[in-house]
């Protein structure tokens, strides 16, 4: 249906695209994976006709295209369902539906009954039911995925093109969005997923392309990949899952919380966490475990209940209290909560260990920030030349990397992470996972919050599940499988 | 400092060329009547206030907050120092007057930077609703105290402040002018005040979350604009040798303008101060140089204040990332992915 050869893109001096092959067939699901950075998102905004290739050739249902706009894409029956969505979240489900049509008939006069009827035959096309007149900035991303899928294939779509959709979703939701996929491709249409994650890959694809620095370096039946062989082609090197092993857990626990209670939220939660551990927390969205770790960073309420730091009982007000406490925070969404992003790496490393820098009457020397922060560059090699550089012209590994170095600036007993490898590639997930290892070896207590169920069973030594705001199940060792958390969590 | 080797300087390149393009401008249309050193002398006289007024308010948008009080308050403190000032004038010793009433226009903006500081960021309300509210209290109570008419009786040396030339050439208020320009230089760039200013400016939650007192940051940075705007407003009643109600209201407009045009957006987090004083400097240029067409309403300044502004503001969403600080399309917070 769609064949592109030789497709070469320069950006100045990066080669973004070397010479790529690629095609998808219809009544197929194509997945084009690679990590962060390799050169899917410009391949795909060539397709869209975001941008222009500087070589190679792109045949659509047989026929040669040349020059191709994002509208010629969408007449074609290309349609791109992006990371944004691209929706109106202040508009109803019904609008949103119905407006492209409504404008591209030029209309001027707003026919609620028509609009409702676009909406519903847009619904009916994948079988999906939601209120029409709901707002749609109150769904669920996965609610809004769907409303985006249906409102492509109003456009007659032959080929969908999702752009890493699963990124925000949970497991449920994600066995959800696959069905629609099968049926989607069950009735033709050719669609292009795109995702660096293996186990939905291999679920849901029938064709691969990977790709590694502008490259594609494997393209074929994904019947025919090993696990072990797509790690291989998507990292460049051999990768094996590195279990953790405690060797060096204290005998008091660092941090005990007993009781605790946000009555909106959680209730009840006890647990202690002893220094050279690594505790799981884990549970769907909406369990709780966000908000626990946010009670214990001091930007949560907390009802009742106590905890103790070192046997003490403490009151966390504020992350400066806990920043006090030697409990540091690194949180779940790294863009809005993590980074300054068009501020410096140097001074994002720097912020939350200011103190440490100043001199007489709060002065401070920017050259210090910079020296130091280059420390902390070098021992996570973060990819960078220059730390002066925005945090934003970093990939989502390596800006994980910056959070994780702010917090260990400070000497900290307690380090709680929240999904810390959300959207990072294999390779940088890895080295996330092995620096962790390490701190926790070293003697730092260590909590993950995570629903990536495979991060936590490689990672903790010990895992707490929690349920619509409860703990309803602890395990060690051994008993952390997969499967004895999936049976507790649903 | 290695902030301005980040932050190109094409900007500032740019704001010096819009500069002389302005005075080649008035040359070519008043010859050497530009170039007169009384001509110089006269703005360095005018520009002190509002850039001083101007700095402060640099401090708020560098925040990411917004100010529209400070020139209400300005007024109203200025009101209350003079009315201090002027039932004391005849007192042994004016010096000591005059340092008590600057001190208690100073603690009225205190106070003011608090109340916007507590009603941002103690109770979440957005800033430019805050901060209009405050205004519209401050003028109210200026009114009610003077029933609109300006108050006047300054002792005469505080009057004379406002003209007076140290050692023959330097104007007093161009020396505060210098004098609040390096504290704020060295506030931005060599504390750590500066330092979090920006990182809260550019995402205040990130901030929070990395541990800095967001709160006090807003407060504190409240506290400052609102003083140092303050300081502006003393040297107006100076050469206006009164203080009333609505003095300076016309500031408000003109201080934003001077920021966005030097490139510090209300966004936050932007913005070089290096720039701010180009920006002070060309506005004040345009202003004499219309003055000096007798037969222009000098209300032509403002017209070509205002298609200066539009002309920065299309090149800089034009040209995109070339070089400027900012850049209002393609605003969206990209992941870094390539």
């Amino acid at each position: 249906m769609l064949l592109m050869t030789g497709i070469d893109k320069r950006f100045g001096g990066v080669h973004a695209l070397d010479h790529v092959n690629f095609a998808v067939r219809p009544g197929k699901v194509m997945c084009l994976a690679g990590e962060n950075g390799c050169g899917k998102s410009t391949l795909v905004k060539i397709i869209s006709g975001v941008y222009t290739r500087d070589e190679g050739e792109i045949l659509f249902e047989g026929q040669p295209i040349h020059r191709i706009t994002p509208a010629d894409a969408t007449r074609l029956g290309i349609q791109v369902i992006y990371q944004d969505l691209s929706i109106f979240p202040n508009l109803t489900v019904m609008e949103n539906l119905a407006i492209n049509s409504e404008i591209t008939a030029n209309r001027r006069i707003v026919n609620r009954k028509r609009w409702e009827q676009t909406a519903r035959e847009a619904l009916s096309k994948i079988g999906y039911e939601i209120d029409l007149y709901a707002k749609m900035g109150d769904l669920s991303v996965a609610d809004k995925q769907l409303v985006a899928i249906c409102r492509a294939l109003l456009f007659n779509a032959k080929l969908i093109i999702m752009d890493e959709p699963t990124t925000a979703l949970t497991k449920k939701e994600v066995d959800a969005l696959f069905k629609t996929v099968r049926q989607l491709r069950d009735s033709g249409i050719a669609i292009m997923f795109i995702s660096h994650k293996m186990e939905e890959i291999f679920e849901i694809s029938d064709d691969v392309c990977i790709m590694r620095n502008g490259k594609n370096v494997y393209s074929g039946p994904t019947s025919e990949l090993t696990k072990k062989d797509f790690t291989y082609y998507m990292t460049g090197r051999e990768l094996v899952d590195n279990y953790f092993v405690p060797t060096n857990i204290s005998k008091e626990p660092v941090l005990k919380v007993e009781h605790l209670t946000w009555k909106e939220k959680y209730h009840d939660v006890s647990f202690d966490l002893r220094k050279g551990e690594i505790l799981g927390i884990t549970g769907l969205l909406g369990s709780g475990r966000t908000e626990l770790a946010l009670s214990l960073f001091g930007l949560g309420k907390v009802d009742s209940g106590t905890i103790l730091m070192n046997g003490k009982p403490v009151k966390i007000t504020s992350p400066i209290a806990a920043q006090k406490l030697r409990i540091g925070y690194v949180p779940e969404d790294r863009l809005t909560e993590g980074l300054c992003l068009q501020q410096p790496i140097a001074d994002n490393i720097m912020l939350a260990s200011l103190k440490q820098l100043t001199r007489t009457l709060g002065t401070i020397r920017h050259d210090e920030v910079f020296e130091k922060s280059n420390e902390w560059v070098k021992t996570f090699s973060i990819a960078t030349d220059d730390a002066h550089k925005h945090a934003s012209t970093l990939s989502g590994g390596n800006q994980q990397k910056i959070v994780l170095a702010k917090w260990l600036n400070n000497d900290l007993d307690v380090l709680i992470l929240n999904g810390p490898t959300v959207g990072v590639d294999i390779g940088a997930k890895q080295d996330i996972h092995a620096l962790v290892h390490d701190l926790a070896n070293n003697g730092l207590a260590v909590i993950i919050i995570s629903d990536d169920l495979a991060e936590v069973v490689v990672n903790c030594s010990r895992v707490v599940v929690m349920k619509d705001g409860a703990i309803v199940g602890e395990m060690t060792g051994d008993e952390i499988t997969e499967e004895n958390i999936l049976e507790v969590i649903r | 400092m290695k902030r301005k080797n980040l932050e190109k300087n094409s900007y500032t390149y740019m704001l010096l060329g819009l500069m002389a393009v302005t005075l080649l401008f008035f040359t070519i249309l008043k010859g050497n009547l530009m170039w007169k050193g009384d001509v110089w002398l006269g703005m360095a006289m005018q520009f002190p206030e509002y850039g001083v007024i101007t700095l402060g308010l640099m401090f708020c948008f560098i925040c990411g907050k917004m100010d529209m009080s400070f020139m209400a308050l300005g007024d109203f403190a200025t009101i209350m120092a003079v009315r201090y000032m002027s039932a004391h004038a005849d007192g042994a010793s004016q010096v000591g007057v005059i340092l008590v009433g600057i001190l208690i226009a100073l603690c009225i903006a205190t106070v003011g930077g608090v109340i916007n500081g507590l009603l941002v960021a103690g109770l979440d309300i957005p800033p430019v609703m805050a901060t209009i509210s405050m205004q519209l209290v401050w003028t109210g109570l200026s009114v009610a105290l003077t029933n609109g008419n300006s108050v006047k009786g300054l002792p005469a040396l505080y009057t004379e402040i406002g003209h007076k030339y140290l050692f023959g050439f330097l104007p007093v208020p161009l020396l505060i002018f210098l004098v609040v320009f390096l504290v704020c230089m060295f506030l931005l760039q060599h504390t750590v005040y500066g330092e979090k200013l920006y990182m809260v400016g550019t995402n205040i939650k990130a901030a929070q979350f990395s541990a800095v007192n967001t709160r006090r940051m807003v407060i504190g940075t409240y506290v400052l604009c609102d003083v140092i705007c303050c300081i502006g407003c003393l040297i107006m009643i100076s050469t206006m040798a009164g203080a009333k109600a609505d003095y300076g209201t016309s500031y408000v407009m003109r201080c934003i303008l001077i920021l966005v045009l030097a490139g510090v957006l209300p966004n936050g987090g932007m913005g070089k101060i290096g720039n701010v004083l180009i920006a002070i400097v060309t506005i004040q240029i345009i202003a004499t140089g219309v003055n000096m067409f007798s037969n222009l309403n000098t209300y032509y300044a403002s017209l070509i204040w205002g298609a200066l502004l539009l002309i920065v503001l299309i090149m800089s969403t034009r040209m995109g990332s070339g070089g400027f600080p900012f850049r209002l399309r393609a605003a969206k917070q990209g992941s870094g992915k390539a």
